[in-house]
């Protein structure tokens, strides 16, 4: 990896945590939304460092399609029961587990090899999800179809209702 | 100056942190989904970061497959679970 590489891959992932802690931490929706846009920029261009040109392309799509989501009319604000405590306990817990991974990264004993793919594989990706994963294919492509079918039914039993 | 593997995975294991944070600590339901999308990228970033440094044998594009698969996933995620908060939201 060169230099220009690895400058991207930094600069995208401090963009990308960047992001990430937005979406923790801002008020209001399209804050958000845009956070979450911010999350796409930046995975997209730690994608493209890590020469991975179509999976930065899709999940770019993706993740500006999570932003539109969350920050659209549509949003409803649904307020949870749980005491402080318990959000403290899981706080502790996400902070926990941030330590055991980044102890498992750390301490892994990783093989290393030559990356031979290109820089975008679009060909050999697509070899790959129609051919050889299929079925991976076909199941994600099945939660898409529950997701919008589902999403359109909740909507017009909300409008039915009003 | 070069990135490696164990930078790939830092990375990855900052963003599920900040997603499962995302979940657990939000009081709205709405917002929380918000941390879905964080999540499934810190385990992209692992698989593009495993694929391009650490695959052993060929095709090297396993990871970057799991990596769209994922993104496509967190969407659907996402929308699924607005469209039933905001269905519960209107009640």
């Amino acid at each position: 990896m060169d230099s220009l590489h690895a400058i991207g891959f930094y600069v995208s992932s401090g963009v990308l945590l960047i992001g990430g802690l937005g979406v923790a931490l801002l008020p209001g929706r399209e804050l958000r939304g845009a956070a979450l846009a911010v999350v796409g920029v930046g995975l997209g261009g730690l994608y493209v460092s890590l020469a991975a040109g179509f999976a930065a392309v899709v999940a770019l799509i993706c993740y500006l399609a999570c932003g539109a989501l969350v920050a659209g009319p549509r949003y409803r604000s649904v307020e949870v029961v749980v005491g402080p405590l318990w959000r403290q306990v899981g706080a502790l817990g996400a902070a926990g587990l941030l330590v055991v991974i980044i102890y498992a990264a750390f301490r892994g004993d990783f093989v290393t090899a030559k990356f031979f793919g290109g820089a975008f594989g679009v060909s050999a990706i697509g070899r790959l999800l129609f051919a050889h994963d299929a079925l991976a294919t076909e199941a994600v492509a099945a939660l898409v179809l529950v997701s919008l079918a589902g999403a359109t039914a909740v909507w017009r039993v909300r409008e039915r209702a009003r | 100056m070069s990135a490696s593997l164990v930078a790939a995975l830092f990375v990855a294991a900052a963003l599920v942190a900040v997603g499962v944070f995302t979940a657990v600590w939000r009081r709205d339901v709405t917002a929380a989904l918000g941390g879905i999308p964080l999540i499934l990228g810190g385990a992209g970033v692992a698989f593009v970061g495993v694929a391009r440094f650490a695959a052993a044998g060929s095709p090297h594009l396993f990871g970057q497959e799991f990596a769209v698969l994922l993104a496509i996933a967190a969407v659907a995620l996402l929308a699924l679970g607005l469209g039933i908060a905001g269905r519960e939201g209107a009640r």
